[in-house]
């Protein structure tokens, strides 16, 4: 077993200690103020403040309606990766690259986040994961037939009630699903369900339904709680990341050989 | 790797160690957890970078001045906490706690900056923020110079 399964593993048990894995942690102490709305009544999602996104480095625990110890329901194939991902410290996790955190991932991620409404779209951005931002069409607008794959993929939302739902599809295949080594295919289709009960808390949940990794959708979720007043910061992940230098694959050569102009 | 016995002292043990919050990429790939560090040293230079910011101290040892390397987290993280450009000024004696590269260089991984003359710890903002429990409890082998 590695250290960092070791350590994971009691951080999991320090966890599982005090909160029930099935459901996020209801608020129960410091001040609910009631949730601020739009001219039009529509939730504010953001304000003169920051979303302090929680760092979830492994999904499994955060799982809705799961049991301490369980896992998604991974293919085999996508089960081994996991493994391998694990047996090796995690140490290809695309995030340490600097590349974004794609998917629900971007929502429990280092360092701060901020919404902002537009008419017709909604942008999240983020200073962690490498200083990037999700755009979410809100106009009505359907997902193209044919999605070129990115690292967000094709984002629409729409309002329920105070719910925003954000349905997604066209991910590539370059990020994982979280620090702890679960993969996913370019089929993933995600749906995130937003809420702010009120105005010190945003409730997340993530529906992941990706028959190419999965045999089942399941879902996550997770609280994130603000800061008011504060304000996002400089974090230009690629600007010195010596890891990138460091990094040797399985046989001891440096992972990241030097690319050649055609 | 001169000094690295005379530096290298035994620190608490059972602290709790866990996958935390400012981590960037695997530490374990990259640190061993079980190399534990307590060095004093000058201050030579700091890189105010990203994903993580580095300084070098000068350590005095048996056989003449070693240099190490310290990673810590990454400026955003460290100035919420009360870091400046100025907290780690060029000739600041300080006490650095934490692990060493698994690659058994004078590199390493700070949990713990303490400033020597007035034994004021700074948060350091690494993977292993669980190394320090209460941050403003005493710090433990390190007597005020003022």
């Amino acid at each position: 077993m590695s250290k960092y399964l070791k350590l994971s593993l009691l951080g999991a048990a320090i966890v599982a200690a005090s909160t029930t894995l099935a459901q996020p942690p209801a608020r129960e102490e410091g001040p609910r103020t009631p949730t601020p709305r739009l001219a039009d009544g529509t939730v504010d999602l953001n304000g003169h403040g920051i979303w302090e996104l929680p760092y979830i480095t492994d999904f499994a625990t955060r799982m809705v309606g799961a049991q301490k110890g369980d896992q998604p329901p991974m293919l085999p194939w996508s089960k081994a990766l996991w493994e391998y991902n694990r047996s090796n410290d995690v140490k290809y996790d695309p995030e340490g690259f600097c590349l974004p955190p794609g998917g629900p991932r971007s929502m429990g991620t280092p360092y701060p986040a901020e919404f902002v409404q537009q008419e017709d779209r909604i942008l999240i951005i983020f200073e962690g994961g490498g200083h990037v931002w999700r755009e979410i069409h809100m106009d009505g607008r359907e997902h193209p037939e044919d999605v070129n794959p990115t690292y967000f993929g094709h984002s629409v939302g729409r309002w329920e009630g105070d719910t925003l739902v954000i349905d997604t599809v066209g991910y590539n295949e370059k990020t994982w699903i979280d620090f702890n080594g679960h993969v996913h295919s370019d089929q993933m289709h995600t749906i995130e369900r937003i809420t702010r009960p009120f105005k010190e808390v945003l409730h997340y949940e993530a529906t992941i339904e990706d028959p190419g990794a999965y045999s089942a959708p399941w879902t996550v979720a997770w609280d994130i709680e603000w800061t008011d007043g504060a304000e996002l910061q400089d974090y230009i992940c690629q600007e010195n990341n010596i890891w990138l230098v460091e990094l040797k694959d399985d046989l001891g050569h440096p992972f990241f050989e030097k690319m050649e102009a055609p | 790797m001169k000094t690295t016995l005379a530096a290298l002292a035994t620190l608490t043990a059972g602290l709790l160690f866990s996958a935390h919050s400012l981590a960037h990429h695997s530490f374990a790939a990259e640190f061993d957890a079980e190399k534990k560090l307590d060095i004093a040293g000058v201050v030579t230079k700091v890189e105010w970078t990203n994903p993580h910011t580095y300084f070098w101290i000068e350590v005095e040892g048996k056989e003449g001045v070693d240099v190490w390397g310290f990673e810590m987290g990454s400026p955003n993280g460290l100035m919420r906490r009360g870091w400046t450009k100025d907290t780690l000024a060029i000739g600041t004696e300080v006490i650095v706690r934490g692990t060493q590269a698994r690659d058994g260089s004078t590199r390493g991984n700070a949990q713990a900056v303490i400033l020597a003359d007035t034994c004021t710890r700074l948060f350091a903002g690494t993977s292993q923020r669980d190394f320090v429990e209460d941050e403003s409890a005493k710090v433990e082998g390190c007597t005020p110079k003022q």
